[in-house]
């Protein structure tokens, strides 16, 4: 039985900004808004978008399958809540812009989904993990459509199905949550230790783990005691040890914490499993044991809803497909000062205009910044000339040249910034955070990324 | 109720920096520099220092009016140019009549910075453009070495044929002195050597004839740690230009240490810890690696010391850094850094 603190390496690299966890990290999950008007996207996940199963005018039940596809790195989705299907039309995306999906109006009175309670109590029994087979675990996950919900989406069934090519012996639970102001993730581990614990052991069970440890930044030294004193607690637990790692930004970045875990790098341009490793967030697991166990698919999630500019900040447990103006309002409504709303956190998140925008599969927070918190110079994007100083070198994660590439970009030569290895870059935000001169250096990488995918044909112009 | 949405690629927040604060904690960490120059050289330094940030930024700001820039003060904000302005200026002999510094001023500016496009385009220190233009044009008024306001009096003059009330050699002229009469069998040769050794103490404290603002060892010193505590400069640069230049001053006292000045007395001569610190560490024209780092500074004191000993200058910090600026695009083509994955492979 290890209890004694396991404490990580350290990436090189990385920033450190305000954490602001303090607005949302003592409020627990909550219910979410009576949805009025539900937009669940039919491409939620990295992979192939989903057809629609249902047409305008079905009467859907909650958890009924509305979408699905039949290429392998795919996720289904199902409808959040009972009502009819009023449209299946193009709605504002975060990330792709426009997106096909399924508008479902609810019957007019149904109950709130509540975040569980029984959850708690269902899991905390020894829950039988003889009851399932590697294959029905990975069929359940499969069909609930979970998806990594820490931000990628990538399908998880995918992700722990077992592979002969690439066998596994590692998982990482990823409970770093090393964004600014998010939270989600430390409640669910305060909250639902056991279904988290009973998703470890499922998610361990399919991919044949031998071993599994749970890493979480210093900075959320609850969560690390009530993990590590549940772990004690419960038998057959013994493969599963809780690594401490440093609070720095992007310390829940796979690769960085991996490296803090293991001690070990991912090849450039390699997955995890190219060396035998699953990373699974907090929330996947979660929805894993929610889905195996209680037979529920994925259309309920815990989303932060913070910032400075929200009168109540806090975290809601809201179904998928709750336009964002719906959520903002039920914490009611944003102050004068907001400035930009973010789908994210804000090192990494989307910033939308539209807020009929809805929560997706892997939207973990909605962040309403003032004019203060982004900085005068940033908010007003003043960019003045690189002086070369070299911090975005210093903080880059992935130990790349940020402002080499982001020049290479800018003059058109992609050649220089393939040489210069653009395709490692993570997006973590770092070496714009840092810059002196405010120069956007993750959107020129952005940018340059998206014009080489379009010259390989990879995106349509 | 929702105010106007702003919309931008992510990170929405910056972090604490900013190319102002750059520029104010390397004004700050001179600023002993500078009042060490206004105690050892009075007068000299309160019209010097002034003259040349005054025309500096003038310059800047009328080489904006010429490129039509539309906001002409703006680039004035960053302070880039106060601070070519003082180094510019604490890199000269303190008599320079000030025609001459108005001149050289606008030349650091000009030519230095702004034909090339303004901060960060440029390839060479401005400042030592033009110094390197002053020392050309006018080479008389640039090694005439005013004696500060405090000078120990057991400075020797280098020739008894020109005894002079207000100029004395530098340290660094009795070395090139000792090293010229090394074949002639003749004592003064050596002696001068030992004497700048056995002044280690006032040459730290800045009691010693030189450029303005290097002559204070003591208060450079003090500036440099105050920029590597804040993180503002590169730490490889000044330690990789001590570390060699110690090590090349090594060598020929070493062989014989009566003709040649100590290592320690290198390195508390002349400019070199004001290049250590502010002169080579300026961003913009050193390498963005700290494996370049490494390199440049290695190269910026190893051809500083070959200039001293082997050259014709009694002084080769100024042309040191502009050779290892010339270079910089090129250490950085050598020093690809390798993603910590490893390269890829493609």
């Amino acid at each position: 039985m290890n209890v004694a603190t396991v404490v990580g390496t350290e990436f090189s690299g990385g920033v450190h900004p305000q954490g602001k966890k303090e607005l949302t990290a003592d409020s627990p999950i909550q219910s979410g808004p009576a949805v009025k008007r539900a937009v669940v996207m039919l491409s939620q996940h990295t992979g192939a978008i989903c057809k629609p199963t249902v047409t305008e005018g079905t009467i859907v039940q909650a958890g009924q399958l509305i979408g699905d596809s039949d290429a392998f790195i795919s996720a289904p989705v199902h409808s959040p809540i009972e009502g009819r299907v009023t449209e299946i039309a193009l709605q504002s995306h975060p990330v792709l812009g426009r997106a096909p999906a399924v508008i479902i109006e609810p019957h007019a009175s149904i109950p709130v989904r509540k975040p569980r309670p029984q959850a708690q109590r269902f899991f905390q029994a020894d829950t039988g993990l003889n009851d399932y087979t590697q294959h029905q675990i990975c069929q359940a996950v499969r069909k609930a459509g979970i998806v990594g919900m820490g931000g990628a989406g990538f399908p998880t069934s995918v992700k722990i199905e077992p592979n002969p090519r690439l066998p596994k012996h590692t998982m990482i639970i990823n409970g770093c949550e090393c964004e600014p102001y998010i939270t989600c993730d430390y409640r669910i581990m305060l909250e639902w230790t056991h279904q988290l614990i009973t998703g470890i052991k499922l998610a361990q069970k399919a991919s044949a783990c031998d071993k599994v440890y749970i890493g979480i930044e210093d900075n959320k030294p609850e969560a690390i005691k009530v993990l590590n004193e549940t772990l004690q607690n419960t038998p057959a637990c013994k493969d599963i040890e809780v690594v401490t790692v440093k609070t720095k930004y992007p310390q829940g970045g796979e690769r960085q914490l991996i490296k803090a875990v293991l001690n070990r790098f991912v090849p450039t341009g390699g997955i995890p499993p190219t060396i035998g490793l699953i990373v699974l967030n907090v929330a996947t697991v979660a929805a894993i044991a929610d889905a195996v166990v209680c037979g529920s698919p994925l259309t309920h999630r815990v989303v932060t809803v913070t910032g400075e500019a929200i009168a109540n900040p806090g975290n809601y447990y809201v179904a998928v497909g709750t336009p964002i103006s719906e959520l903002i309002d039920f914490c009611g409504g944003v102050t004068q000062k907001s400035a930009k709303v973010v789908v994210g956190g804000p090192m990494m998140g989307i910033a939308i205009a539209d807020l009929s925008i809805p929560v997706t599969k892997t939207t973990n927070a909605v962040t309403v910044l003032t004019k203060e918190q982004i900085g005068r110079a940033k908010f007003a994007r003043r960019q003045t000339a690189c002086i070369h100083c070299g911090r975005c070198l210093q903080v880059c994660p992935e130990r790349l040249n940020p402002t080499k590439i982001s020049h290479a970009v800018k003059k058109n030569r992609l050649d220089i910034a393939q040489d210069y290895f653009i395709t490692a870059c993570t997006e973590c935000g770092c070496c714009s955070y840092i810059c002196p001169a405010n120069i956007e250096l993750t959107g020129y990488i952005r940018t340059g990324k998206i014009y080489l995918a379009r010259q390989k044909k990879l995106i349509p112009q | 109720m929702l105010s106007k949405l702003t919309v931008s690629c992510a990170p929405h927040i910056g972090g604490p920096f900013s190319t102002r604060r750059v520029m104010v904690d390397v004004i700050i960490a001179l600023a002993p520099a500078m009042l060490a120059a206004c105690y050892f050289f009075h007068a000299y330094a309160l019209i010097l220092l002034p003259t040349c940030v005054l025309s500096c930024v003038i310059t800047e700001y009328l080489c904006n009016l010429l490129r039509r820039n539309e906001k002409p003060l703006e680039s004035l904000g960053d302070f880039s140019a106060v601070i070519t302005g003082i180094i510019l200026a604490m890199s000269l002999p303190p008599a320079i009549p000030f025609w001459a510094v108005i001149i050289g001023s606008a030349v650091s500016i000009a030519i230095g910075k702004m034909v090339f496009g303004g901060l960060g385009s440029n390839i060479f220190n401005p400042a030592m453009v033009g110094r390197a233009f002053l020392t050309a044009s006018f080479g008389m008024l640039m090694t005439t070495w005013t004696v500060p306001a405090t000078i120990d009096k057991t400075m020797p003059q280098v020739s008894a044929a020109s005894p002079d009330a207000i100029t004395q050699a530098t340290p660094l002229g009795h070395s090139k002195q000792a090293i010229k009469q090394a074949k002639a069998p003749d004592k003064t040769a050596a002696s001068q050597a030992q004497l700048v050794n056995s002044q280690l103490k006032n040459l730290f404290v800045g009691s010693t004839s030189g450029c303005l603002g290097e002559t204070s060892k003591l208060a450079l010193l003090l500036g440099g740690i105050y920029l590597l505590i804040r993180q503002v400069i590169n730490w490889r640069i000044p330690f990789a230009v001590l570390l060699s230049a110690f090590v090349f001053a090594s060598i020929p006292w070493l062989i014989n240490p009566s003709r040649y000045i100590s290592p320690i007395a290198h390195l508390t001569t002349g400019g070199i810890l004001l290049c250590a610190f502010f002169i080579a560490t300026d961003p913009v024209t050193a390498p963005l690696t700290g494996k370049g780092a490494w390199i440049f500074g290695a190269g910026v004191g190893a051809i500083t010391i070959l200039i001293r000993v082997v050259g014709e200058y009694p002084e080769g910090v100024m042309y040191a850094v502009l050779l290892m600026n010339s270079v910089t695009p090129l250490i950085d083509r050598l020093c690809k850094l390798t993603p910590v994955g490893g390269k890829p492979n493609v």
